[in-house]
């Protein structure tokens, strides 16, 4: 009962988690630990909806619920600090990358947004997807979906504006 | 899509990096969905234990509802050639208000000895007292069965008393 029930659902986790964790990692702005940890969750969410959404999209059914979970846990205040015994080593200026310092600016200025601006632009530019997706991800109409969006793009472009500038 | 969205999407897309579904994680998934489902369980347990309750409960009181004053202690309802006489009263009062001699005379009665005021006064007509409880007024009764007619013209003086 139970393996006809998770019947493919193995498979889709382990060919999604890469991706999923990528988009889950985005949209807490970098929080590698609370982003696992969303994925986990909307992952055993799916588990239990897997017999019914197995045949349609379970992609976007996981992604809705990975949204909606990422901008739950922004509002709880446990998630802002963490306290370690020991300090964690920062980086030196000469052992960081072009690539690793690009992606720290992007998820500090991606942190900055509102979770709703944040998932409206990550489903946006990097899902690629409709707007009207977006809203439905979201769980608004399409124009607060394209509010967010527009918004969270202004704010990240007065943010990023000296770093992202167009490779000519 | 300007160049800063089209910027913004490259470097959204270039910071990924290939995570493996490594059997830790993949331990770590299933033991939490075994987690959620025994919390599912016990949720649906309790909710039925609630369910249950709740319907002892409201199976318990419900007797002590059914038990009022209401529908045991009134006296059943008189149908046809079944009912007892009653004494000192006349047959038809029994038998509900669509009776003739109850509704009309009595009015009559009343007023019969002021002749010239025979409209103003109707009282007995409207009172349940009368017929629930069968002790109608001997008076009205038996000016409302003797009465000859409607005329207002009284053909004897009213009774005293």
């Amino acid at each position: 009962m139970q393996r006809f029930r998770a019947d493919g659902f193995d498979e889709f986790a382990a060919a999604r988690w890469s991706a999923l964790l990528h988009v889950a990692r985005l949209l807490t702005g970098g929080d590698r630990q609370r982003a696992e940890d969303l994925v986990q969750e909307s992952l055993v969410k799916l588990w239990f909806a897997w017999p019914k959404v197995a045949e349609q999209a379970p992609e976007a059914y996981v992604r809705q619920v990975l949204v909606r979970l990422a901008a739950r846990s922004a509002r709880r205040r446990w998630w802002g600090e963490r306290p370690v015994g020991e300090l964690p080593d920062r980086p030196g200026p000469g052992d960081v990358s072009a690539a690793v310092a690009e992606r720290s600016r992007l998820e500090a200025a991606l942190a900055l947004l509102t979770p709703r601006q944040r998932a409206a632009v990550v489903l946006r530019y990097y899902e690629d997807l409709p707007e009207g997706q977006v809203a439905q991800a979201l769980g608004c109409p399409v124009g607060t979906a394209r509010s967010h969006a527009s918004r969270g793009v202004a704010r990240l472009r007065d943010i990023l504006s000296d770093s992202a500038r167009p490779v000519k | 899509m300007d160049d800063f969205e089209r910027e913004l999407t490259r470097m959204m897309r270039e910071g990924r990096a290939h995570t493996p579904f490594d059997p830790g994680r993949r331990a770590r998934l299933y033991e939490g969905i075994r987690a959620r489902r025994r919390t599912r369980v016990l949720m649906r347990a309790g909710g039925s234990a609630l369910a249950v309750a709740g319907l002892s409960v409201g199976l318990a009181f419900l007797p002590h509802l059914g038990s009022g004053p209401a529908p045991a202690d009134l006296p059943l309802p008189a149908t046809g050639s079944t009912a007892p006489p009653r004494p000192g009263g006349p047959t038809g009062t029994a038998s509900g208000p669509a009776e003739p001699s109850t509704s009309g005379p009595p009015a009559r009665s009343t007023v019969s000895g002021t002749p010239g005021d025979s409209t103003t006064t109707e009282p007995a007509t409207t009172d349940p007292s009368s017929t629930d409880s069968g002790s109608v007024s001997p008076e009205t009764t038996e000016s409302g069965t003797s009465e000859p007619g409607f005329g207002g013209t009284p053909t004897y003086p009213p009774r005293s008393g």
